[in-house]
């Protein structure tokens, strides 16, 4: 281990390693930071780049410029309450507001300081526990990822909001939006009506792109009678403490280590990504505070339980890919083909093999944690001007931009029709208070749901294994005792809120 | 002050009207959204039902979308519930008040029928051109009229939409929709 270690360390410390690193981690900020432009394409725009350098640079490159998105994921979810990446939706819960009531830069630096936290932690777990606990990892069978789903939706559902009922049907809504086009078990066409537009079904990028980015630049706008023209979005007079961040973030050290944990456990499992842990670690972080009620208004402890969670699932979803050869994320999914286009075998033998690209992929992952630290930290200044640009500028740009990274997702014009239709929907319910991140986190886990659903019953007839297997069991129990909490904690606010 | 304080008076009690009413609106809104869904979500089930089933596994293409639209169903009926006894519970609207909120909404429907204008725009026009004439409108529509302001308007719509379709067809090597003129 300790001569593979070197090895790879002596490969990664290069010039022209940590310069092409370096360039990975402000392409990955920047493309994070622009809503509709998310990690993967970062990634899949990167990889022709990497074809000519060796491996270990090339994969380095990516990791950098993955490990760089999960920290720019906050920028426009604190600035703009739009999350950059699905993994930065709850950060908009807590960042945006503080943002919003003068303090974008206390936001920001917590942001940085958790992600950063959250990444170092998680690249530290990855070095000591990858083999047990990718060992975690592939004991789960077709039966607990379902009911790690269905885990999932009830956590988000009851998490945001304030009906879960709503919750459940912006989720559940999502899961059907997710069944549009091609059956992910036979491929038959449903609910296409033999349209082109549908044909493809839903890219859940397009859906997240609608919902959040048009659904909020047309409430950016919408109230006229207020003297909003030309008015900034967020308040000018900045200031950026980055040092009093680090002591505030660091005086929260339980919930920076157990939304770290949250992250690597959950990045993980494959398919169970960001997106589920920042919004899982944000409920823990929640259910454990002594001021709950402050969580949405602008709480630091949400911003350090999103933004350190989400960047932990870097590390964690390492985890599966190198040890089992299965992509924890599409992103992994885009490293995983990097390596293999340098004709590396990806599986179980992968660390026996190469033990040096594999621990200079470990060490990629801190030395990444530490250069987005110190880029951001340096560049936020620049990050900040996000604020004096005003909004007549903000809104028609973003929604270009939205345009744009909903069109070169899959070159489609198609999609962009969609976006429009998505947006026009998420706009309504907003409106109407629907939450919409379940709907999100819906149409991303729907086809994992299906497919996972469909397989375990295709090996077992029996509906009652989702019962009596035990992972299974516990994380149904767990979803039963999400909703429990929050119908008692909604019962309790209504007996509070009517008058003696 | 004599005439502020009556005035003051007429706009909290007209403020009291307006939440009276968008209770009530809004107590609406739901019932009709969540009917048509349900009516939606109705015929999809049907639909689904005529999904062709599989001989290998007992779940066919269509059960899994079935069980879902079917749980859907049964929420917007909960949901339909609740409002209609927020709505019961409302005072009636008062007259106008479609017209007031449409008035109100303006901007948001202004900058929502532009951006319709556009993303229809896009393959007709092609990208940049479609770019270049909504960034202008939409910053124009919300306060760049000044000639100062005008100009730096002109020169974020060159920059996004000539600009942006050039980084991305000589650097990432994406072609965006080009249109005839292109």
């Amino acid at each position: 281990m300790t001569e593979a270690l070197f090895a790879g360390m002596d490969q990664l410390f290069t010039l022209s390693t940590m310069v092409t690193m370096l360039l990975g981690v402000v392409a990955g900020v920047i493309a994070a930071a622009i809503p509709g432009f998310t990690i993967t394409m970062a990634i899949v725009l990167t990889l022709p780049l990497t074809f000519t350098m060796d491996p270990l640079q090339g994969v380095a490159t990516m990791l950098a410029v993955y490990v760089g998105g999960y920290s720019g994921g906050l920028i426009s979810a604190a600035l703009l309450g739009i999350p950059g990446t699905p993994s930065s939706v709850a950060t908009t819960f807590d960042a945006f507001p503080m943002a919003r009531s003068g303090q974008p830069g206390r936001a920001l630096a917590l942001g940085i300081w958790a992600s950063f936290f959250g990444a170092l932690i998680s690249a530290i777990i990855l070095i000591i526990a990858a083999p047990p606990l990718a060992m975690i990892a592939v004991k789960l069978g077709a039966w607990e990822y379902f009911s790690l789903i269905i885990f999932a939706m009830t956590v988000v559902a009851s998490l945001v909001g304030k009906s879960m009922l709503k919750g459940l049907m912006t989720g559940l809504l999502g899961l059907f939006i997710a069944t549009v086009g091609a059956d992910p078990m036979m491929g038959v066409a449903r609910f296409t009506f033999d349209a082109d537009l549908l044909a493809n079904g839903f890219p859940f990028l397009v859906v997240l792109i609608g919902i959040f980015a048009v659904s909020q630049l047309l409430q950016e706008v919408e109230d006229a009678e207020q003297p909003q023209r030309g008015k900034q979005l967020i308040s000018s007079n900045v200031a950026f403490k980055p040092l009093d961040a680090l002591r505030e973030t660091l005086a929260h050290p339980v919930n920076l280590i157990r939304s770290s944990l949250v992250g690597v456990f959950i990045g993980a499992v494959p398919g169970a990504g960001g997106s589920i842990a920042n919004l899982l670690a944000y409920d823990q972080a929640k259910r454990a505070s002594k001021t709950p009620e402050q969580f949405g208004t602008g709480a630091p402890e949400g911003v350090i339980a999103s933004e350190s969670g989400n960047s932990a699932t870097s590390g964690g979803g390492l985890i599966p890919m190198i040890a089992l050869g299965i992509p924890g994320s599409a992103v992994d999914a885009v490293l995983m083909a990097s390596l293999m286009v340098h004709g590396i075998g990806i599986g179980p033998r992968l660390i026996l093999d190469n033990g040096d690209l594999v621990y200079g992929m470990f060490m990629a992952m801190l030395l990444a944690a530490f250069m987005v630290l110190v880029v951001c930290l340096f560049s936020m200044r620049l990050f900040l001007r996000v604020t004096d640009v005003p909004r007549s500028v903000i809104v028609p740009v973003v929604l270009v931009f939205c345009v744009v990274g909903a069109f070169a997702l899959n070159n489609r014009v198609t999609d962009i029709y969609l976006l429009l239709g998505v947006g026009i929907f998420g706009y309504i319910l907003s409106k109407l208070n629907y939450p919409l991140a379940p709907l999100v986190l819906g149409v991303i886990l729907g086809p994992i749901a299906e497919t996972n659903l469909r397989r375990a019953l295709m090996i077992d007839e029996n509906w009652a294994l989702f019962f009596t297997r035990p992972i299974s069991l516990t994380l149904l129990i767990l979803a039963a005792v999400s909703v429990a909490f929050a119908i008692r904690h909604r019962l309790r606010q209504r007996h509070a809120a009517t008058p003696a | 002050m004599s005439s502020s304080a009556p005035s003051r008076q007429t706009r909290s009690s007209d403020r009291v009207v307006v939440d009276t009413d968008t209770r009530r609106a809004s107590a609406l809104a739901h019932l009709l959204l969540n009917g048509t869904l349900l009516v939606l979500f109705g015929a999809l089930f049907v639909q689904a039902g005529a999904l062709p089933s599989s001989a290998w596994e007992p779940l066919g293409a269509g059960s899994f979308p079935r069980l879902v639209l079917a749980v859907l169903m049964l929420i917007n009926l909960g949901i339909m519930a609740q409002e209609w006894l927020h709505y019961r519970g409302a005072p009636s609207a008062a007259a106008g008040l479609v017209k007031r909120w449409l008035w109100r909404q303006r901007l948001a429907f202004g900058v929502l029928a532009l951006f319709v204008l556009y993303i229809l725009g896009v393959p007709m026009l092609g990208f940049r051109l479609a770019s270049l004439a909504f960034l202008i409108l939409v910053q124009f529509a919300l306060g760049a009229r000044r000639p100062r302001s005008l100009a730096i308007a002109a020169v974020i719509a060159v920059t996004f939409s000539f600009g942006l379709d050039w980084l991305f067809r000589d650097v990432f090597i994406i072609s965006l929709p080009r249109g005839p003129f292109s």
